[in-house]
């Protein structure tokens, strides 16, 4: 445990030097200010307008990191070879995947964490310049939970990018491979839904059919982690809902890590 | 009784390219072994097969037959690693991280005592003459810094084994000269070194015994007074005896009169 939590605060600490954080963060935040002079605009909607736009902000800001930072510190890492100098040390190839894989889920919630704190001041800046009437329903309990799921997602996308890299070697391709998991993860439940809707003069293929009925099986379901709507109508997310997801969540992103040390323990590094 | 340290059995590498699937072989059936305290030189032209059988013997590419041991260990077996150190070819440093973060991460990976730690860091850091740059980003550091940057991660434990591939390479002479008084200063302290170079003179000046590889085979084994001693190895004023040699075994045809 002391290794892989070593590698992680390692990977920490190289992820809090890189430009593209504070490009994220600085992003973001403006964002979030920006949503309190814009909610202004929707008297009716203040709350929700704010909250929306903020949360937006919020996982925005923690899926950079997958998209950015993680392709940029792991494909890298294992391009320019610099995995050599951890792997040359006594460190087994599945504990430096975890250490990465942990170091970059801090980051993560850093990130998620400094723009959640930016949210509430936001709601407190609305408060300041609107009046406390149009956020007098606000749960602080949905808002958390929200970002809580979100967090998972871009776990989820995270466990992602670490097994695309274990199976290519180039960082364009993992950036492209991620971006199609992201893509197909955030539409798969919208073209099942429709699906499912017996609509007049459309008609489907059976092949087609079993073919988006394994994609939606092996590709990670990410917008069902997507929970601004419920926080920003303040509605109460079950806890029920909530432990499926993280169960779902968590179990993904377990095969996504064992499937990634397999790949990455019986690969050439040279 | 001699004590290996390290050790080659019959090992074949073939690298496939993911592309047209052509076959390279690295390595055939290449056997030797690292006695404890020795001091061992590979020398041979690019792509002869020196780095690879680094890699293998630090796990980092594993071999199609044959076996490999490191500290009588597979080299898979992280437990291999522990008072190794290993500097590549390309010095591989994190380049947003100061040389001190590397240095503590590599302690902290060795289980190196907390209260010798600082100590042990900034002791290696003067040794490698980069006391001033301690808190640096790697980016920051010139070529010949970054490779005694390198070293100095792979000397933090201090090792009982120094796998040094290239280690001179992109030196000015000063840094040349720091990198081959440290190996010399290691070896006297009985460090077991391997190393890759294509500087021969270097390897005949601090090796025990000489390997020479070409085209994934090991052509020769040679002590440098047994190299004194060939009267085979046909002289030629303006090439040292290592020289000589090392052109006479991968091109004897170009060497015959």
């Amino acid at each position: 445990m002391r290794v892989i939590f070593d590698i992680a605060i390692f990977t920490f600490k190289e992820g809090l030097r890189h430009r593209i954080l504070y490009g994220v963060i600085i992003f973001a935040s403006l964002m979030i200010c920006l949503s309190v002079l814009l909610s202004g605009m929707f008297m009716r909607d203040i709350s929700k307008i704010l909250l929306d736009i903020c949360l937006s902000a919020v996982s925005l800001g923690g899926l950079l990191i997958p998209f950015f930072l993680a392709i940029n510190l792991i494909a890298y890492d294992l391009e320019s070879r610099t995995v050599y100098s951890i792997l040359s040390l006594p460190v087994s190839r599945s504990r430096y995947i975890l250490g990465k894989y942990f170091g970059l889920c801090l980051l993560i919630f850093l990130i998620m964490g400094v723009l959640t704190i930016a949210t509430f001041l936001a709601i407190q800046g609305g408060v300041f310049l609107f009046s406390a009437y149009y956020f007098s329903s606000i749960s602080v309990t949905s808002i958390i939970i929200a970002v809580a799921v979100a967090a998972l997602g871009n776990m989820v996308l995270l466990g992602c990018v670490f097994f695309w890299s274990s199976v290519t070697t180039s960082s364009f391709l993992v950036t492209l491979l991620t971006l199609a998991t992201y893509t197909i993860g955030q539409t798969i439940e919208e073209i099942v839904r429709f699906m499912a809707v017996q609509t007049p003069g459309v008609s489907f293929s059976p092949i087609f059919k079993k073919a988006i009925e394994v994609i939606l099986y092996i590709f990670p379901n990410l917008s069902s982690f997507d929970l601004k709507q419920q926080a920003a109508h303040a509605q109460i997310i079950s806890l029920q809902h909530t432990g499926l997801l993280f169960g779902y969540g968590l179990a993904y992103i377990g095969v996504m890590l064992g499937l990634t040390i397999f790949f990455f323990s019986r690969r050439d590094l040279s | 009784m001699i004590q290996k340290v390290a050790s080659f059995n019959q090992v074949k590498k073939t690298y496939t390219s993911e592309v047209g699937k052509k076959k390279t072989i690295a390595l055939q059936n290449v056997s030797f072994q690292v006695n404890n305290g020795e001091v061992l030189g590979i020398i041979g032209p690019n792509g002869a097969g020196k780095s690879t059988a680094l890699k293998i013997l630090l796990g980092f590419v594993r071999q199609d037959n044959g076996q490999v041991l490191l500290n009588n260990l597979p080299p898979s077996n992280p437990k291999s690693h522990h008072k190794t150190g290993y500097l590549p070819e390309q010095p591989c440093l994190y380049k947003h991280l100061s040389i001190y973060d590397h240095l503590k991460f590599a302690a902290r990976m060795h289980s190196l005592p907390k209260a010798e730690l600082e100590n042990k860091i900034l002791a290696i850091l003067e040794r490698v003459n980069l006391q001033d740059s301690i808190k640096m980003p790697i980016r920051r550091f010139s070529k010949g810094m970054t490779q005694r940057g390198a070293l100095a991660f792979a000397l933090i434990n201090e090792p009982k084994i120094l796998i040094l591939d290239e280690p001179m390479s992109g030196l000015d002479p000063l840094g040349r000269q720091l990198v081959l008084d440290i190996i010399q200063e290691y070896k006297q302290n009985g460090t077991t070194i391997l190393f890759c170079s294509h500087i021969l003179t270097d390897v005949e000046r601090i090796c025990d015994r000489i390997s020479i590889m070409h085209k994934g085979n090991l052509a020769a084994t040679i002590t440098p007074n047994e190299l004194k001693n060939i009267n085979a190895v046909k002289k030629n004023p303006l090439q040292s005896p290592l020289e000589s040699f090392f052109f006479q075994t991968i091109q004897p045809e170009a060497q015959k009169p």
